[in-house]
């Protein structure tokens, strides 16, 4: 089994390197690929499964000058049903253009969500998310510069029970395509939400129980009953 | 010619200023709120005192603050300081406006501001420092801070070309900050430098040159970024020190500082190897205002650490060594948590109550920072017992189990008040209570329980 890391050493900005991590001790007999901006991604067809995490606007655009030449080789991956997780501010890059406000900058991004990114660095979202994809529930956090506008009705990741979608006015959180999910719920999505975990990796065909899952499970439990409780802020 | 709307906001932060003192309530920046809401140009129509020095960076600046006003206090000038309040913009009026006349002239010489990052908007086009300390820049709070480039942004977006800096040589970042600010003056160490390189699961907030894109390449690493790093395409690099720590004697409790063919030691007010760093800025900051060695050397032989950020209480021969870091800053909690390891000695028992409290009760909460603290060191064998604390203590030992801390020596409690009866004290000499900057009144009163067990327990 092949699963490859992108760019770890500078896409793991907000916790969501532990994704990486949690994979690593829930699939000890597979291979991580853990390809550094300095080199050439992978994506070859044999990969199971490929994680990007969360990054700087700077690293958004050096990410995309390495990945648009790739866009075919994603795409087939897509295409093929291999599971690809983006979090945090990688979400951004897989929408067709990134609008920097603030530094007025525009970047095309790779175009397989037709979505627009306005990412103003002097107006912070932060926010909590409490949401529904398929039969799981998923909790998690927003921390973020920019919001994503478009219509993403027909391929949303999860449906918020409370907190926000892709922008204030959304209640649709991500999007998914086949099963590249991106998703601005940043950092440790995975340890935070084991069932999830186990989620992804039947993706690949294969089943792994999430690592220290009591442990991992009372601490997602609570944070469920925390989110479902009226007095709760998000 | 002052407005008249200053003299208004004067008036009523004066006003506020003298009933929040017959309250005992010092620690408040609402006078500050109060001029400002009146009038939004009152920083800068305040006349400054002669000097200003910023002190600013992620870790590391309360510490440096406090420091600098025992100094130069103890050197003889009159200091306006706002320990008593908050780094941000209201924080930094109320420090000035209290030691002003009602026309808004300076009655000290000197303030020493301690300036939070993000307040640099709303503080440098105003008030413009002489000198700016800036002893690190680091992953800090998610919510507010973003990352380090955002931090370097805002900073040399504000900051006037004419302040003189003084940075940390050994921190790359830092080192960077503000290239067009032509006076710089970097600090460093080069004593006990490390001979293994850090451990792949702390983070490091720079990895690529930021001229070239090339890869950095560590000489040595220290912690997370804070080391000696080349680029291996263009050569760029950590600049020299002009004020070098050449030598730390934790036995003999001084530490050697270097400068220009001059060398002398210097009382260690903590063995940490960031309170070394913060010293040693204070150093080159001092002396490149103009006071001599000799003097900073007698301002640190009675200078300390605010007891809230580090403390020791010794009872029948046991030590509790209580240490603040912020939560939410995963690189302060993972140096407390470091420390600890580190320091030489069998069978210590570590409380970490690091989480948020105030950001899970009073605001939106996000607890990310949680995994990228570096839990491994709590592997070590001296440590034979770690209790989480807090709300998100669940979370807290789930990452440490992913760190590698074994299960059978880890415990968690969400509540504070449970700490005395939940850990297991006897036979223990050595406790290490590390928590929140929140949590200060909490943990006086964790101190004060955990004291009396042992007490009662007398002796080991």
């Amino acid at each position: 089994m092949k699963i490859e890391a992108l760019f770890p050493e500078v896409c793991s900005l907000f916790g969501d390197g532990k994704n990486i991590k949690y994979l690593e001790l829930m699939l000890p007999e597979a291979e991580f690929i853990k390809t550094p901006l300095t080199g050439e991604p992978y994506l070859a067809p044999d990969v199971d499964l490929v994680l990007i995490g969360s990054m700087t606007e700077r690293t958004q655009r050096m990410v995309l000058e390495k990945l648009i030449p790739c866009k075919e080789k994603l795409l087939a991956l897509v295409d093929s049903g291999v599971p690809i997780l983006a979090t945090g501010s990688a979400a951004d890059i897989f929408c067709r253009e990134i609008h920097y406000v603030t530094e007025k900058i525009d970047a095309e991004g790779l175009g397989i969500f037709d979505l627009e990114v306005r990412t103003d660095l002097f107006k912070r979202y932060n926010g909590k998310v409490l949401g529904r994809s398929g039969d799981l529930t998923l909790t998690g956090f927003k921390s973020q510069f920019s919001f994503f506008y478009g219509d993403n009705s027909a391929f949303p990741f999860m449906e918020c029970e409370r907190g926000i979608g892709i922008n204030p006015q959304s209640r649709l959180e991500g999007m998914r395509r086949n099963n590249l999910i991106c998703t601005q719920l940043l950092g440790p999505l995975l340890p935070s939400n084991p069932l999830f975990a186990e989620y992804l990796v039947s993706l690949t065909g294969r089943a792994a129980e999430a690592p220290f899952k009591k442990a991992a499970m009372a601490a997602y439990e609570q944070r469920l009953r925390e989110f479902r409780d009226p007095k709760t802020e998000f | 010619m002052k407005s008249l709307r200053f003299y208004l906001a004067m008036a009523a932060a004066k006003g506020a200023l003298f009933g929040l003192r017959l309250l005992r309530r010092n620690g408040t920046s609402l006078p500050g709120d109060v001029a400002v809401k009146i009038d939004k140009n009152f920083l800068a129509e305040l006349t400054p005192p002669e000097t200003v020095i910023a002190v600013t960076g992620t870790n590391g600046k309360t510490t440096v603050s406090n420091l600098l006003t025992s100094i130069l206090r103890g050197a003889g000038h009159s200091v306006t300081n706002n320990s008593l309040g908050t780094n941000i913009r209201a924080g930094v009026v109320t420090a000035l406006l209290a030691d002003s006349t009602f026309s808004g002239r300076p009655k000290k010489d000197i303030a020493v501001l301690e300036v939070d990052e993000r307040s640099s908007l709303l503080i440098y086009p105003y008030l413009k420092p002489d000198y700016l300390i800036c002893n690190n820049l680091m992953r800090d709070s998610i919510k507010r801070n973003a990352h380090t480039e955002f931090i370097r942004y805002i900073i040399d977006s504000a900051l006037p070309e004419s302040t003189k800096l003084i940075l940390n040589a050994d921190d790359l970042i830092c080192a960077l900050l503000a290239p067009k600010n032509e006076s710089r003056t970097y600090f460093g160490i080069t004593a006990d430098i490390p001979t293994t390189f850090a451990q792949d699961n702390t983070v490091k907030d720079i990895v690529y040159c930021p001229n070239c894109g090339g890869k950095l390449v560590a000489d040595y690493i220290r912690y997370n970024h804070i080391g000696r790093m080349h680029c291996e395409k263009c050569g760029m690099g950590n600049p020299e020190p002009d004020f070098v720590v050449t030598a730390i004697d934790s036995a003999g409790g001084v530490f050697t500082v270097s400068h220009g063919g001059e060398a002398r030691e210097f009382r260690l007010i903590s063995d940490n190897i960031v309170n070394v760093y913060n010293s040693c800025g204070v150093i080159a900051l001092l002396s490149t205002m103009g006071m001599s060695f000799e003097d900073i050397a007698r301002g640190f032989s009675s200078a300390a650490i605010v007891k809230s950020r580090l403390g020791e209480v010794e009872v029948c021969g046991r030590k509790i060594t209580v240490m603040m870091a912020k939560g939410q800053n995963p690189i302060a909690c993972s140096r407390c948590v470091s420390y600890a390891a580190s320091v030489p000695v069998r069978d210590k028992r570590v409380i970490i109550m690091e989480d948020d409290k105030h950001d899970n009760t009073n605001n939106v909460e996000n607890t990310c920072w949680i995994y990228d603290c570096d839990y491994s060191p709590l592997k070590d064998d001296s440590i034979t017992h770690v209790l989480f604390v807090g709300p998100r203590c669940l979370d807290q030992y789930l990452h440490a189990l992913m760190d590698g801390v074994p299960e059978e020596k880890m415990s968690c409690t969400p509540d504070y008040h449970d700490i005395p009866e939940v850990l297991e004290t006897r036979g223990c000499s050595n406790f290490y209570f590390l928590h929140d900057l929140y949590y200060e009144r909490e943990s006086e009163e964790v101190t004060r329980a955990l004291t009396e067990k042992l007490r009662e327990e007398g002796a080991v």
